[in-house]
C-alpha cells in the first residue's frame, strides 16, 4: 500500500515525466502483485507439481521416491476401487443436482407467485440450513435416518412403511445422502432462481394470460427458455460443487457400507493421507481434474446451445 | 458514507486481531487438557477416546500432582484420525513426546525411522521396568529384530458382553458354548420377533424382529478371531502373501453370513448400532471389545456380565492386541526424562487402568485385581493368555486392514458374494504386499 | 375474484409450508433430543419431547478434554473472517487492476486465470500441503488462511462490480489528481460496498464450511476448526453418547443462525447477488 501512495506523489512533480502508459502499467502490476505472487505459488506452481508427482512412486515417510512413469495412472485404470468411486460420485452428483434444482426451482416459483404473501419469511427460512457447517449436517442426519431409532422411519411407519436402513443399504445409501445433501444445499440455487425470475418481465405473462394461455404452457413456454441461463449456472456450478463430495460420506458413513458411498474425494483422502501415498493421489486429483473440465465444456455446449433460442 | 466507515473500522479491527492472534501462537495458552502448570510440559498423544480417556485423565492428573515438577498435555483423538495425524506430525517434524499406538502397528512406524529404542528402561539392560513382568503374548509384539520399541500398558480385544435379564427371560444360563451349533440354537432362543416367537419356533416371523440374539459390532477384528479358530489367517507368517481367501476364511465369514442371513439372530451390521442398542435392551450378547465394561456398567437398568469371544469354527481364538507407549527417536534431555518418569509412574499404576476394562499389561497387576470389582477384565485376560492371537505384524498393517474391512462390510450387508469379497480383498492386500514388502 | 386469487395460490402455499416444515422440523427434533439421557434416546418409538430435560450433555461439552466446541467455533469463525479479510486485500486491487487499467499481458493474464477456474482445487491440496508443511505452517492459522487467498472466483466477481462504476466519477477524480491508487480507494470501492459485503458473506460461508483442508492441516485439539472438530466428535461419541453428539450440533448451529436472524435481509441479498455474477 505505501508503494501505491508514493506513486500517488510522483503524479505532482515535473521531474520523472513518465508517459502515461508507463505508469499504468507499473500500477497495474503494482495492483497485481500480492495476487500474482500467491496464485502462481498456491495454484499454478501447485497445479504443476501435482503433475509432477502423479509420474512418481511419492510416499511421505519414505526418502526414496523414485520415477514411476505412468505406472500410477496404470494402476488407476486397473483400480476397481477407483471406477467404484467414480460412479458413486457421478450417480450422486447428477440426482443430487436434479434434486436440487428440482426443489429449488419449485420453491422459487412458489414466492414468486405474485398472490403469496410472506416472500421475506419464506426465503429466509428455507436458505437457513445453506449456512449449516457440514459437521453439523452430517452428525444431525447420521441420527435423523439412523434406522432403529431415527425420527425418518419413524415418520415413515405412520403412513405404514417398515423401517428403512437408509445409510447401511448399498443401494439407498447414495440417495440418503443425496436427499441429505439437497436438504441442505437447495436454498442457494433457489436464491438464484428468484433473481431470474424476477428479471422476467410480467408484460411477457400478460400477453400470454390475454392470448389464453394457461399456467402449465406459461412454465413450459416462458418462464423456463427464458431460466436457462439460470438453470445452465446452477447445474453446472452445482455439477462441480456436488461432485467433489467428502464431507457427507466421510462423517456420516465413512465410506460404507462396504465401499458403496466411496467418493473420488474420499478415495483421494484415504490413498494420500492414510496409505500416504501421495503420487497415487495426485494421478487421481489429476484424473479428477480431466473429468471435471471435460463435463463442464459438455455441460455448456448441451445446455449453453439451448440457451440460444 | 457511514457504511464505508464502518466497514473500514470492522477490516481495521480483523487486522488487529489477526496479527494479535498469530503473534500469540508463538506462545500457547494453558488449555485444560493439561495436567500440571510447572516444570517439564510433555506433550502426549493417544487414541483412547471415550471412557479409557476418563480412566487416563484421571491417572495422569494423579500422577502429576505427585511429580510436580513435570506437566503433561493430552490429546485424545479417534483411533482412525490419530494414525495420519501421528505421521503427519512426523513428517513436519513436530512429532509428540509421547505416544499410544497399537502393538501390532510398531513395525510400520518402525519402519519409517520414527521409533526410539527402549531397551535400556528394562531391567534386562538396568533399567527400572520389571520384563519379566509384562504377559505374553503381548509383550513380544513390542520387540522388532529382538529389540523393544515400546512399553505395554495393556492387553485389549475382543469378548462378549450378555443382558444377563434377556438371557434369564429365555431360561438360558449366560454362556458361551464351544461349537457353532450349539452357539446358533442358543442365540435361537435369544431371538424374538413382535408375537414373542423366538427364532427356532416354526411361526417365527423374521421380518418383524424385536429383539436379537446377537449382532455385528467391529467385524474386522471379530473376522480375524473367527478365521484363527478355523486355523487360518490374513497373510502368510513370512508376511509376504495375503491368506484371505482361504478355505478358513470362507468358512468363517460365511457362519458370520449365516448368523444374520440363515437363522437370523443377527441384524444387517450396517445402519446397526450395536453399542445403543444393546443400552435399549435389544440384543442378547453383543460382540465387543474389553472396553466396553464403562459402558455397560453406565447402563443402570440393564444387568451387564462380560463373556468370552463366540466360537464359530473349531478352536477357541481371539483377537487381541497391546496398547503401546512410544518415544521418537529426536527426543533428548529434559523432555525424555519427564517422558520416562511417567511411563514408569504409570506402568506401575496399571492397576488404576484396569478400570477402564482394558486388561493390565502386568502379570502382578493381572494377580491382584480382585473378582468382586473386576470380573471382565479377569475372564477377558485369561481367554487372550489361553487362547489369544495378537494383531498380525506387518509394515503395512494400516493398509491391508483397509483394503480388507469394507470388503468384509460389503459380503456381510449382502453387496457382495463371500467369494467375490475375500478375493477381492485378497487381490488388493497381495498388491498392497507386493509394493511394500 | 379475490377468492379465486387466494384458491390459485393455495398450492404454492401448501409446498412452501411443506418445506419449512422439512426445514425446520430436524432442527427442533435435534435440539429436543440434545435434551435427553443416553437411555431415553434409544427407544422406539423415538421420544419427540421430554418431561425431565437434562443439561449435562451441554454442561459435558465444556468438562471433557476433548472436546473444545467453544474453541473450534472461534477458530472457523476467526479463520474464515481472516480469510474474508485477506481475500480482498489480495484480490480487490487486482480485480480493479483488471477491470480499469490497460496494461501489456492482461488478456495472456486473464486467460490463465479463466482456465484455472476449471481446475478442481483438489488438484492442488498435496503440493499446498507439502509446501505448508515445509514452510512449518502446519496446525497454525495461517494454513486456513493463505493458501487459498488468491481467489480467482473472488477476482471475476469484483471485477465485474468495478466495471459497473461509472467512468465519468473516476475521470473526474483523475481531473483532481488523484492517483490510481485513490481512485481506487476513494471511488471505486466505496460505490462497491453492498457487492463486497455480498462477495464477503459468500467467500466467508465458504470458508466456515470446509472440511477437507483443515482436516489435514491441523492437528491439535485447539486448532481444529467446527467441522473438523464435529466430525470427530460423532468418531469418538457417536455410539455411546448420542446426546452429547446432538448438542454439539446445536452449540455450533446457534450462534450462526442468530447471526443469520439479525442479518438476514442482507445475507440473502448478498448470496443472490454474488450467485448471479454480480448481475
Amino acid at each position: 500500500m505505501q508503494k501505491s501512495e508514493s506513486l500517488s506523489k510522483t503524479n505532482t512533480p515535473k521531474r520523472f515525466r513518465m508517459n502515461l502508459k508507463t505508469r499504468e502499467t507499473i500500477a497495474a502490476y503494482l495492483f497485481l502483485s500480492p495476487f500474482i505472487i500467491l496464485f502462481s505459488v498456491f495454484v499454478i506452481r501447485a497445479t504443476f507439481y501435482a503433475i509432477q508427482m502423479s509420474f512418481f512412486d511419492w510416499t511421505i515417510l519414505r526418502p526414496f521416491k523414485p520415477f514411476v512413469g505412468l505406472a500410477n495412472y496404470k494402476e488407476l485404470i486397473n483400480d476397481d476401487v477407483w471406477w467404484l468411486a467414480l460412479k458413486n460420485t457421478l450417480y450422486f452428483s447428477i440426482i443430487t443436482v436434479v434434486g436440487t434444482s428440482a426443489v429449488a426451482l419449485a420453491a422459487a416459483l412458489a414466492i414468486n407467485q405474485p398472490q403469496v404473501k410472506g416472500k421475506e419469511f419464506f426465503r429466509v427460512l428455507l436458505y437457513m440450513p445453506s449456512l449449516l457447517s457440514v459437521g453439523v449436517i452430517g452428525l444431525t442426519w447420521v441420527w435423523l435416518l439412523n434406522t432403529q431409532f431415527g425420527i425418518v422411519n419413524y415418520l415413515l411407519s405412520f403412513i405404514g412403511i417398515r423401517p428403512i436402513n437408509w445409510l447401511g443399504d448399498g443401494k439407498l445409501v447414495i440417495p440418503a445422502l443425496s436427499l441429505t445433501t439437497i436438504w441442505w444445499g437447495f436454498g442457494f440455487p433457489m436464491l438464484i432462481f428468484l433473481a431470474g425470475l424476477q428479471g422476467i418481465p410480467e408484460q411477457l405473462y400478460e400477453a400470454a394470460r390475454i392470448d389464453g394461455a394457461r399456467q402449465g404452457q406459461i412454465f413450459w413456454r416462458i418462464t423456463l427458455p427464458l431460466l436457462r441461463p439460470t438453470l445452465l449456472f446452477v447445474t453446472v456450478t452445482g455439477f462441480i460443487a456436488h461432485f467433489q463430495v467428502f464431507g457427507q460420506p466421510f462423517i456420516m458413513t465413512r465410506g460404507g457400507p462396504g465401499r458403496a458411498s466411496y467418493t473420488v474425494i474420499f478415495y483421494l483422502y484415504e490413498a494420500a493421507w492414510r496409505a500416504f501415498r501421495m503420487g497415487y493421489g495426485s494421478a487421481i486429483a489429476v484424473a479428477l481434474a480431466i473429468i471435471i473440465i471435460i463435463f463442464t465444456l459438455l455441460q455448456f455446449r448441451f445446455i449453453g446451445r439451448r440457451v440460444e433460442y | 458514507m457511514p457504511k464505508l466507515k464502518a466497514l473500514k473500522y470492522l477490516l481495521s479491527l480483523f487486522i488487529l486481531v489477526f496479527f494479535v492472534q498469530t503473534m500469540a501462537q508463538d506462545e500457547p495458552e494453558p488449555v485444560v487438557t493439561d495436567f500440571g502448570s510447572g516444570g517439564t510440559l510433555i506433550s502426549f498423544w493417544n487414541g483412547l477416546s471415550g471412557s479409557d480417556g476418563v480412566t487416563l485423565n484421571e491417572m495422569l492428573g494423579q500422577f502429576v500432582s505427585e511429580n510436580p515438577d513435570v506437566s503433561v498435555r493430552t490429546e485424545i483423538i479417534d483411533w482412525g484420525t490419530l494414525y495420519p495425524k501421528l505421521q503427519t506430525a512426523f513428517v513436519a517434524g513436530e512429532p509428540p513426546d509421547v505416544f499410544i499406538v497399537h502393538a501390532s502397528e510398531v513395525a510400520q512406524f518402525h519402519s519409517y525411522g520414527m521409533l526410539k529404542d527402549l531397551s535400556y528402561l528394562y531391567d534386562t539392560n538396568g533399567g527400572p521396568l520389571p520384563a519379566d513382568d509384562f504377559a505374553q503374548p503381548g509383550f513380544n509384539g513390542v520387540f522388532i529384530d529382538g529389540v523393544p520399541y515400546g512399553v505395554p500398558l495393556d492387553n485389549h480385544g475382543r469378548a462378549t458382553w450378555a443382558n444377563v435379564g434377556l438371557f434369564e427371560a429365555a431360561g438360558i444360563e449366560p454362556h458361551i458354548p464351544n461349537n457353532f451349533d450349539d452357539l446358533v440354537a442358543m442365540l435361537q432362543q435369544l431371538t424374538l420377533d413382535a408375537n414373542g416367537n423366538n427364532a427356532a419356533s416354526a411361526d417365527f416371523d423374521p421380518a418383524n424382529i424385536v429383539q436379537w440374539g446377537t449382532c455385528m459390532e467391529w467385524i474386522y477384528t471379530d473376522f480375524e478371531s473367527y478365521l484363527w479358530q478355523h486355523g487360518g489367517s490374513i497373510i502368510s507368517e513370512d508376511g509376504k502373501t495375503a491368506t484371505v481367501n482361504s478355505e478358513a476364511a470362507m468358512a468363517a465369514l460365511q457362519k458370520m453370513h449365516d448368523l444374520i442371513y440363515k437363522y437370523h439372530v443377527s441384524p444387517e451390521p450396517a445402519g446397526f448400532d450395536a453399542w445403543q442398542s444393546w443400552a435399549g435392551g435389544k440384543v442378547a450378547l453383543v460382540p465387543t471389545g474389553s472396553w466396553f465394561r464403562n459402558f455397560a456398567e453406565d447402563q443402570t437398568d440393564i444387568q451387564g456380565q462380560a463373556l468370552p469371544a463366540m466360537q464359530l469354527g473349531p478352536n477357541p481364538g481371539v483377537w487381541f492386541g497391546a496398547h503401546v507407549f512410544m518415544i521418537p527417536v529426536s527426543l533428548e534431555g529434559e523432555k525424555l526424562a519427564a517422558v520416562e518418569k511417567m511411563i514408569e509412574w504409570v506402568t506401575n499404576n496399571q492397576k488404576m487402568w484396569a478400570a477402564s476394562g482394558q486388561v493390565p499389561a502386568r502379570i502382578s497387576v493381572q494377580a491382584e485385581l480382585d473378582p468382586e470389582n473386576y470380573p471382565s477384565n479377569i475372564l477377558i485376560g485369561k481367554t487372550f493368555q489361553d487362547y489369544g492371537h495378537m494383531e498380525v505384524v506387518s509394515t503395512a498393517i494400516l493398509e491391508l486392514q483397509s483394503a480388507l474391512d469394507p470388503e468384509l462390510s460389503a459380503a456381510l450387508n449382502n453387496q457382495k458374494s463371500i467369494e467375490d469379497a475375500l478375493n477381492d480383498a485378497n487381490k488388493r492386500m497381495q498388491q498392497i504386499l507386493d509394493r511394500t514388502q | 375474484m379475490k377468492r379465486q386469487k387466494f384458491l390459485s395460490s393455495l398450492p404454492s402455499y401448501a409446498y412452501l409450508i411443506i418445506l419449512g416444515l422439512i426445514v425446520i422440523l430436524p432442527l427442533i427434533m435435534i435440539f429436543s433430543q440434545s435434551l435427553m439421557s443416553n437411555q431415553e434416546i434409544n427407544r422406539w418409538p423415538p421420544k419427540i419431547y421430554t418431561p425431565e430435560p437434562v443439561f449435562s450433555n451441554y454442561v459435558n461439552m465444556f468438562k471433557r478434554p476433548d472436546l473444545k466446541l467453544a474453541r473450534w467455533l472461534f477458530n472457523s469463525i476467526f479463520a474464515a473472517a481472516a480469510y474474508t479479510l485477506a481475500v480482498f486485500v489480495i484480490c480487490a486491487p487486482a480485480a480493479y487492476a483488471f477491470a480499469r487499467l490497460r496494461f501489456p499481458g492482461n488478456n495472456v493474464l486473464f486467460f490463465i486465470l479463466l482456465a484455472t477456474v476449471m481446475v478442481p482445487g483438489q488438484v492442488t491440496l498435496i503440493p499446498n500441503f507439502l509446501l505448508v508443511r515445509n514452510l512449518h505452517m502446519l496446525d497454525t492459522f495461517h494454513v486456513l488462511i493463505w493458501p487459498g487467498a488468491a481467489n480467482v472466483f473472488a477476482v471475476f466477481l469484483l471485477r465485474q462490480f468495478f466495471m459497473q462504476v461509472p467512468k465519468e466519477l473516476e475521470e473526474a477524480a483523475v481531473l483532481d489528481g488523484a492517483s490510481y491508487w485513490g481512485r481506487f480507494w476513494r471511488i471505486v470501492l466505496p460505490l462497491s460496498t453492498n457487492a463486497l459485503v455480498a462477495l464477503g458473506i459468500f467467500v466467508f460461508l465458504g470458508h466456515y464450511n470446509d472440511l477437507f483442508w483443515p482436516l489435514i492441516t491441523t492437528n491439535s485439539i485447539e486448532m481444529r476448526t467446527l467441522p473438523v472438530g464435529l466430525t470427530l466428535l460423532n468418531f469418538s461419541y457417536g455410539g455411546m453418547e448420542r446426546p452429547l453428539v446432538l448438542a454439539g450440533a446445536i452449540f455450533a448451529s446457534v450462534p450462526v443462525l442468530i447471526v443469520y436472524v439479525i442479518f438476514q435481509r442482507q445475507i440473502i441479498k448478498g448470496v443472490a447477488m454474488t450467485g448471479m455474477g454480480g448481475r
